[in-house]
């Protein structure tokens, strides 16, 4: 716990990145109905991939 | 208050209760009432879900911290509630939606027993019934401090205005004016950085001036060090088991996505939540560090929104924020009833009176709301005396998050968990962290990420020996997509 505070900047975008590699294990057909499986924007993970680089942009950018 | 703030706010609760009113015709069943006949879109569930989450001390209290601690606060934004709602949206909420529960306790006594369904549902409604005094008590201050009405005369007009669309809409109506009310608060918050900015001559200025005396204003984390949000609590406590447990085991904010139209449109409107998630810091966050620019003659921090609103805004914004703080309040209070009126109804009546009527629930719904609402009304007025009381209902909140977090973590998760040690483990668990608690005084946070500790393998042990439910009951209610036989696969019906 005496690590410098960036470090917990640092482990949260380690976790975000976790996060986001656990996301795209889940398969599509747990995520999208067969009847929108042509809509692509229906895909959360891609959602969820876009709100996680957006938390890495803010952690980078607070330190 | 000026007129024409006035005049702001006359519109905006008679726009509030016209749309309340007008969405209760549809209510013909418990399941209109309580999951809004299973019809809202992913768009409306996750503005309510925001405007349920936004409470007081989200609103005032966050801004009196980042006036103290400065972009730090917005963790409670960020790492504490980002992962928590991808997790929701992309694991739990599929999960309950398949059972076609109607709550969380209903999908923890499915899972486990109807002891642990009644036991959590308890816990549930006693909070719940103080959080919602607590709320009604600081909407009549808010209205007090802002126009000068007695606590009596704001509780008594905050009160009827809820009452009258909650009551009579349920669970569509709480969600629609949620979501009015949360466009509001946007639409303040925006305007607020505009003219903070503005004032300050560029967000470069801003930025030198708010760091020139405050160099850690813009550091999202505190040292270890630090008495309240040292950083390895915020990430252990906050991150890893306050934020999951309230994310994936919240009543209140997880009863809008059961009543969405469709299983996608349920975890969309947690995923777009969390979209809105990451920008409430322009509405609560901003204001307390504007309030550090300009220098702010303030007595205490939580002073800065109240100043702000005061000093910064033109007649008429300022009517419209002080609207936005009114919704973020009132969508918190209508939420709030509405999901412990359910839990009464089906988690607990169900459960303990054998001969129950079903019928009956959408009368019994709308009765539980009423009382419930007069029950925060009455017991308002007594908050203030009690002093120190919203820290005590933290406090109690991180009493039962740890537990409750494994009990749905590994009820979801693995096929292994039994109701035997389900029951065990919430109540031993709960136990502890009164221990780490009171005894030992540990940080909230941390009583919460111990308690956590505990219950994760508590409850995997005791479940060695005691006897699990069979492979055919827990198939539509453990996770596990990448299975052969998937029952995870969506479907848009």
């Amino acid at each position: 716990m005496d690590l410098p505070v960036v470090w917990a900047n640092y482990i949260s975008i380690g976790l975000f990145l976790a996060l986001g590699i656990g996301v795209w294990s889940i398969p599509k057909s747990a995520i999208v109905p067969e009847e929108y499986a042509g809509e692509a924007w229906r895909d959360l993970r891609w959602w969820a991939t876009g709100l996680i680089l957006l938390q890495i942009a803010l952690y980078t950018f607070f330190r | 208050m000026h007129p024409i703030d006035l005049a702001v706010v006359v519109a905006y609760v008679a726009l509030i209760t016209y749309v309340g009113i007008r969405f209760a015709q549809r209510v013909k069943t418990a399941k209109d009432f309580f999951l809004a006949g299973r019809s809202l879109t992913w768009w409306v569930i996750g503005l309510s879900i925001i405007g349920t989450n936004v409470d007081t001390n989200g609103y005032i209290g966050a801004s009196g911290n980042a006036y103290s601690i400065g972009i730090a606060q917005a963790n409670f934004e960020w790492i504490g509630a980002i992962p928590a709602m991808i997790i929701a949206a992309l694991i739990f909420i599929p999960l309950y939606w398949r059972a076609g529960v109607y709550s969380i306790p209903e999908y923890l006594g499915l899972r486990y027993n109807q002891a642990v369904r009644v036991v959590a549902a308890s816990i549930v409604v006693t909070v719940s019934v103080f959080a919602m005094g607590v709320a009604m008590w600081a909407l009549a201050i808010t209205l007090q401090t802002f126009i000068g009405w007695p606590i009596w005369l704001g509780i008594l007009v905050s009160g009827t205005v809820v009452g009258l669309y909650s009551v009579a809409g349920g669970l569509g109506a709480v969600a629609i004016t949620d979501s009015i009310q949360v466009c509001i608060m946007f639409l303040c918050g925006l305007i607020i950085v505009g003219i903070g900015i503005s004032d300050a001559g560029g967000s470069a200025n801003f930025v030198a001036k708010l760091t020139a005396e405050n160099p850690t204003h813009l550091q999202a984390y505190l040292p270890s060090d630090h008495e309240s949000y040292p950083w390895h609590a915020v990430i252990l406590g906050l991150g890893l088991v306050l934020s999951p447990a309230y994310w994936v085991g919240g009543q209140a904010i997880l009863q809008r996505t059961l009543g969405a139209k469709t299983q996608w449109d349920a975890s969309a409107g947690m995923m777009f939540a969390a979209v809105a998630k990451t920008f409430v810091p322009v509405l609560i966050v901003f204001p307390g560090l504007l309030a550090l620019v300009m220098m702010a003659q303030i007595e205490y921090p939580d002073m800065a929104l109240p100043w702000v609103i005061k000093n910064v805004l033109p007649v008429g914004i300022s009517g419209l924020m002080f609207v936005a703080i009114i919704a973020a309040l009132q969508s918190s209070i209508d939420s709030s009833i509405n999901s412990t009126a359910l839990i009464i109804t089906r988690d607990i009546r169900h459960v303990l009176m054998k001969n129950h009527n079903p019928d009956s629930d959408l009368k019994i719904g709308r009765l539980l709301t009423l009382g419930l609402l007069l029950s925060a009304m009455c017991i308002a007025p007594y908050i203030g005396n009690l002093g120190g009381i919203f820290n005590f209902l933290q406090s109690l909140l991180s009493l039962f998050q740890g537990p409750m977090l494994a009990l749905l973590l590994l009820g979801a998760m693995t096929k292994r968990a039994t109701g035997t040690a389900g029951i065990i483990t919430l109540v031993s668990g709960v136990m502890l962290a009164g221990i780490l608690s009171w005894g030992v005084e540990l940080n909230m946070l941390f009583v919460a990420f111990f308690t956590f500790c505990y219950a994760v393998p508590a409850l995997w042990i005791i479940s060695g020996f005691t006897k699990p439910h069979s492979d055919e009951h827990l198939r539509k209610l453990t996770y596990s997509p990448w299975s052969s036989s998937d029952p995870n696969k969506q479907s848009a019906a």
